[in-house]
């Protein structure tokens, strides 16, 4: 493949200017929260801020709903991806380690589970949180988002199990510990990793997820910050500023916690279309 | 559409490892029940939480149930009814007809422009390699909402940059431009959204695929004289045509469901012109309180990823065997 130097030239410059598109966005709405009102709503053309200020912070901040939203937020966020952790694990073990009947039943539930359609189902789910007394709180979001993130949660867990090697925990069953004291102290702490990643995917559908929290969520302090950023007009108005700094503020634990797992995600997202 | 977590299947799930016996001896009732007690809280979840609402929508899809329904807690069964009122009603066809175009236009345009990107990254050197990978997963890893937020400053009447941009290159009719003023220019602009956040998976699948392909192919091929076309049809293509597929069958079927951005957007406005088929299921149902409609119309979107998914879990199966042979 040899390429002359002006076909490597011409390559390299779409590359720039694709990346440059694709950076565009996010370049836009970090530069927007940090620009004073003025130069905002002007029509001059500035692509580049000329000052810099963090009043758009301040007054995302100070709107009434934004702390209510965010702890909304997090706990929902938070509480599913926990629970999703715990019986996780749990399944995970035997899922990896023991033989019994139905292991493959469930696997299969499992794949099946994860392709559930969530948009068509809100109807059945609205009615079934109306009953339990649950529609307009907190925990009935906690527990769709729970059953959104514990298929693959399952999944990816048992895969990690299956990749620590099985002699490590007979080595430690030799030196007289049980099967599950070996699971605790060897298989455990080795699952870090695993148990990190998994958890950020789990965090980072929670926090996207924006169907069930419109259709559960009547009261507006009951509301979680994408429906909030949903309705930004009628918060906002025309402050553009105020709304891109609390784009941010919703966006960043999702990057950092995106940018931390990147390549387990990409070689992760590219094995599961393979290998199922 | 969430490319972002929702298909993540973690690398190292092999095939299952033989579970291994465990000593040599009869197992007590209480350790046979162990594994049972131990999936005991995922069944549940999944039964309750994912299965029962999937037998409930098909049931309630035959039922009577509007608000007096409801309050009063009847159950009137109506047979097909509710199906009968659906497929007759033209604005249900409507909404079909624009919710698959838009599909069709946003699946063909996210993954061509995914294998582009691919191919392209292969012949980039190092530094732009880097710089376009971190940019792709930036989009991919902004939250949906966030962006749809940004989009709609960049595309403001006023202040939006892309109408300045426009007005700046000459194209002075993009005054003051309304992007937002008929359904067709809204779902364009919603595309895009979709578009730009989901290449990024796209791309990097197929970049994948096209890394797994063994360089001596390329070399092979260009000591035969292969034009860069021919390289690409004959030692490429064969390699990355499974994903291709594959990423094809999920962006349809994620693309189908997509309901933030539209909703966000516009809430499917103006009149109705970008109302698509999980917005009118939301409209009918939470809004108009015709549960028992808005079922029907759940069902029907089922059936129709249902034969999409069968297909996907077909060729993902496929592909796995192929990969083990």
């Amino acid at each position: 493949m040899n390429k002359t130097r002006g076909q490597r030239i011409a390559l390299n410059t779409i590359g720039v200017v694709v990346a440059v598109l694709f950076a565009f966005p996010t370049y836009w709405m970090i530069t927007s929260a940090f620009k004073p009102s003025n130069a905002l709503l002007s029509l001059d053309y500035d692509l580049v801020p000329l000052s810099v200020t963090l009043d758009n912070f301040v007054s995302a901040l100070e709107q009434p709903g934004f702390t209510v939203h965010l702890t909304n937020s997090l706990i929902v966020t938070l509480g599913a991806v926990a629970c999703s952790l715990v019986a996780g694990v749990l399944a995970a073990f035997p899922l990896a380690r023991l033989r019994f009947r139905g292991r493959k039943g469930f696997l299969l539930l499992v794949l099946i589970a994860q392709m559930a359609p969530m948009e068509a189902l809100f109807i059945p789910m609205f009615l079934l949180m109306q009953d339990a007394g649950l529609l307009n709180q907190l925990p009935s979001l906690l527990l769709v988002y729970f059953a959104i993130t514990l298929p693959f949660t399952v999944w990816a867990l048992r895969g990690f199990v299956q990749g620590i090697p099985y002699e490590l925990e007979e080595a430690a069953m030799v030196d007289g510990c049980g099967r599950f004291g070996a699971f605790r102290k060897v298989v455990l702490p080795l699952l870090g990793p695993g148990l990190v990643a998994t958890s950020v995917f789990a965090f980072i559908t929670a926090w996207n997820e924006f169907l069930y929290a419109l259709v559960f969520m009547r009261d507006s302090d009951k509301q979680t910050l994408p429906v909030w950023l949903s309705t930004f007009k009628t918060v906002f108005g025309t402050d553009w500023g105020g709304i891109m700094a609390a784009s941010v503020l919703y966006a960043l634990p999702a990057l950092i916690f995106f940018l931390l797992v990147q390549r387990k995600l990409v070689s992760g997202a590219t094995a599961g279309a393979l290998k199922g | 559409m969430t490319a972002t977590a929702q298909i993540v299947v973690p690398a190292g799930s092999p095939p299952p490892a033989p579970p291994r016996a465990g000593r040599p001896r009869r197992a007590g009732l209480g350790e046979r029940t162990i594994p049972y007690l131990l999936l005991a809280p995922a069944v549940v979840t999944m039964l309750v939480l994912l299965g029962w609402p999937m037998v409930q929508v098909i049931g309630i899809s035959f039922r009577r149930l509007d608000l007096g329904e409801l309050v009063r807690g009847e159950v009137v069964w109506i047979g097909l009814e509710n199906y009968r009122e659906v497929l007759a009603d033209p604005e249900v066809w409507t909404v079909v007809a624009r919710t698959v175009l838009f599909t069709a236009a946003v699946v063909a345009a996210t993954v061509l422009a995914g294998l582009l990107l691919a191919v392209l990254m292969r012949h980039l050197s190092g530094g732009v390699r880097v710089a376009l990978q971190v940019t792709l997963v930036l989009a991919w890893a902004t939250p949906i909402l966030a962006t749809t937020t940004v989009f709609q400053w960049i595309f403001d009447q006023q202040y939006g940059i892309l109408n300045k941009t426009l007005v700046k290159l000459g194209f002075d009719s993009f005054a003051g431009y309304s992007w937002f003023s008929s359904g067709t220019s809204t779902l364009t602009v919603i595309g895009m959204l979709i578009i730009w956040q989901a290449v990024p998976f796209v791309c990097f699948t197929i970049y994948a695929g096209l890394l797994g392909t063994p360089q001596e192919l390329y070399e092979a091929a260009s000591m035969d004289g292969a034009s860069p076309w021919q390289a690409f049809a004959n030692v490429s293509w064969p390699s990355i045509r499974p994903l291709v597929t594959l990423a094809t069958f999920l962006s349809v079927i994620w693309d189908f469901k997509v309901f933030a951005q539209v909703w966000a957007i516009r809430q499917g406005g103006p009149d109705g012109g970008s109302t698509t088929l999980p917005l009118l299921l939301y409209l009918k149902g939470v809004a108009g309180r015709h549960f028992g409609v808005a079922s029907a119309i759940a069902v029907l979107m089922i059936l129709v990823l249902l034969v999409l998914t069968a297909r996907y879990l077909q060729l993902l199966l496929r592909s796995r065997e192929a990969d083990l042979s």
